[in-house]
């Protein structure tokens, strides 16, 4: 950080959309920060997107709304935009851009962190493998979440994803090791009373002090939601590599970032791609969900939890698709099961963490972990097959064999499936109560586990 | 000569009677002894399912009395850090208005007129041109002025703005101005000098 500051143009050739064109510019750089001065002196912030032949198109977070071409300036930093990170942004509340919105001053700055942040050098990553326990069983036992890893939550509208996501905040540790854990919790265009509920959540549970909230709410210029999960990222990297924590980053909605690049892609006049969304969508959300990782010789790690809620239920609709060719894995919330008044409402047959395997078992969670996951699937694959069957022919018609697998299913989405808001399982009790699905079968139907954990753990006649 | 029949003797029917007392009596003893296993087994199911509900409530009220300690501890622990703040902003608020008064009634000769030549010449090379108009506050004028001649092109304005040091350069086609006021430059280093008047109070790196 310098005292120099920087050039203020006045020549305002265009204002279109979120975008703002300024003219006799001769020496912005991609990215610059600009602050835009209105006629009533209201600054605004702003980022150049393009530059050349005289001309700067400027990005504006807030909006332009208000904004006239004669008497409007441009301010071009001479720098990039920046977040003063510190440990002391723990336990804070911010807007979308980063700015305290809990009535206190802004953090005493260790040190200004360029929001893009630095592309992690693929050589010096570390593969994620040691577990997080989320306290909720379905994900503990059978989607596992690792340090470092990026698992999305796909939804819909109006489904209880948000619910999951606060008591994932609430509750997420690591298990037996004294390391330090944050959450930095990323709110992107959710309701006033959303964004309440998270903070108030947080807060009456006592895990505050070790989070960080960035709120951008639905009233918020929808522009500003493309800084929100870099600006949260950010502070995310600085605990992680330079404090030594284990950060668990939830941002919802994604979908929200998305119709903001949209947006902006609509009036920079680009050639949409499927469904509007501009073609580097991909390139776009790779930006932000590659920032989670662990790094050689480092001692913390960034993992991220993205929810974004399907338009339509569609899994094919470009946001989660694309997204899920970045990440590595899904939880998927089922329509099915939030009708039924089941929460949290997973369907674990579309589900799948794919670092699972390699963050569970002997030392880290328990030794028949994978195997009685494994079963578990299996046996509720089983009971989807025999429900849809006896849809058809009639309980009547089922075998006994059947008629078992349908208790399991039941079991399984009533003791095991079904969790209070508050209520915080440890690993323990979640392979427990897989136990307690698997020993509903006969043992001729466990064809997935070692006889030895068998011996051990079935509790069946 | 007439047969008794056995069961009009007395003793055979003694015996008979006793027979069945003895198997009534057989059969009751062994329904007893085995309800008494039954309660026994009972009991021990009982002492098991017990042992198992007392270790769940136990479980559960140490889990809920976690979550409670918890809530006050971290409530706590903000409650104090963000009055701690607000503490910490007042006092760093003290020291800048003491520093800006200062600031503003530091003597204009000598190495303010330096000053005053360097931000206009980082002014002209920022803004590509000499040929700007100067704005400054009253105290200045006359340090500007005497400044100026070394920047040909470039001319004082007759107003004067409200500021405590330092320039306004202004490009003479009204298209680019260039903020580099004291006031501006104390601004844009502002997050570093609280971070410096912080660590001298003990907070920070």
């Amino acid at each position: 950080m310098t005292a120099e500051g920087g050039v203020q143009y006045s020549k305002i050739a265009e204002i279109k959309g979120p975008l703002v064109v300024v003219d006799d510019v001769d020496s912005a750089a991609f990215d610059e920060l600009v602050e835009i001065e209105t006629n009533e002196g209201e600054r605004r912030l702003g980022k150049v997107l393009e530059v050349g032949n005289g001309k700067a198109v400027v990005q504006v977070f807030e909006g332009t709304s208000g904004l006239s071409i004669a008497g409007t300036n441009a301010k071009f930093v001479g720098k990039v935009m920046e977040m003063p990170v510190s440990k002391e942004v723990l336990g804070r509340v911010f807007d979308g851009l980063g700015r305290p919105k809990d009535g206190l001053p802004d953090p005493i700055a260790d040190k200004f962190v360029d929001i893009n942040g630095e592309p992690m050098n693929p050589e010096q990553r570390e593969y994620p493998k040691d577990f997080i326990q989320t306290g909720v069983s379905v994900i503990d036992g059978l989607m596992t979440l690792i340090r470092g890893q990026k698992l999305p939550i796909f939804s819909g509208s109006g489904m209880s994803h948000n619910l999951l996501a606060a008591q994932i905040a609430r509750q997420a540790s690591v298990v037996g090791k004294q390391d330090d854990f944050a959450v930095v919790f990323v709110a992107i265009g959710v309701q006033y009373s959303e964004a309440e509920y998270f903070r108030r959540s947080l807060e009456e549970s006592g895990a505050l002090k070790r989070s960080v909230l960035f709120l951008n709410t639905a009233d918020d210029p929808a522009i500003e939601r493309i800084i929100t999960p870099r600006v949260a990222l950010t502070v995310a990297e600085y605990l992680a590599f330079d404090l030594g924590m284990h950060v668990l980053v939830i941002m919802t909605d994604m979908t929200n970032y998305a119709e903001a690049l949209r947006e902006i892609s609509a009036a920079r006049e680009e050639v949409p791609g499927r469904k509007g969304y501009p073609g580097y969508l991909y390139t776009d959300l790779s930006t932000i969900y590659e920032r989670a990782g662990k790094l050689k010789g480092r001692k913390g790690s960034v993992t991220q939890i993205p929810i974004l809620s399907m338009p339509s239920d569609d899994i094919t609709h470009p946001i989660p698709d694309l997204t899920g060719y970045i990440t590595e894995g899904q939880i998927v919330v089922g329509r099915d099961l939030f009708r039924q008044g089941v929460y949290p409402p997973i369907n674990i047959l579309s589900s799948l963490s794919r670092l699972m395997k390699d963050g569970i078992g002997e030392g880290s969670t328990r030794a028949d972990h994978s195997e009685v996951s494994n079963q578990v699937y299996d046996a509720y694959s089983r009971a989807q097959e025999v429900r849809a069957l006896a849809g058809i022919v009639g309980k009547a018609g089922l075998t006994e064999i059947d008629l078992k697998y349908m208790e399991v299913g039941d079991i399984f989405e009533k003791e095991f499936l079904t969790q209070a808001t508050d209520e915080n399982r440890t690993i323990e009790e979640t392979l427990d109560l897989m136990w307690k699905i698997v020993s509903k079968l006969p043992k001729n139907e466990i064809t997935k586990i070692k006889d030895k954990y068998v011996d051990q753990y079935y509790k069946g006649e | 000569m007439s047969q008794r029949h056995p069961l009009a003797s007395n003793s055979a029917l003694e015996i008979t009677i006793d027979k069945i007392l003895k198997n009534t009596e057989k059969d009751i003893l062994s329904n007893i002894k085995s309800a008494l296993d039954d309660s026994h087994h009972n009991l021990d199911d009982s002492i098991r399912k017990l042992e198992h509900e007392y270790d769940k409530v136990i479980s559960n009220g140490k889990k809920e009395a976690d979550k409670i300690e918890k809530q006050i501890v971290g409530s706590a622990d903000i409650e104090t850090r963000n009055k701690q703040l607000l503490l910490l902003e007042d006092a760093v608020d003290k020291v800048f208005s003491k520093a800006l008064d200062q600031i503003s009634n530091v003597d204009r000769s000598g190495d303010y007129s330096n000053l005053i030549k360097s931000l206009l010449k980082e002014s002209t090379q920022i803004l590509g041109t000499s040929e700007i108009t100067v704005f400054t506050n009253a105290k200045d004028k006359d340090v500007v002025q005497s400044a100026l001649s070394q920047f040909s092109g470039a001319e004082l304005s007759s107003d004067t703005i409200d500021c405590l040091g330092g320039i306004i350069a202004k490009s003479k086609d009204g298209t680019m101005k260039f903020d580099n006021t004291l006031d501006a430059r104390i601004e844009r280093l502002k997050p570093l000098i609280r971070k410096e008047i912080a660590s001298t109070f003990g907070v920070g790196s």
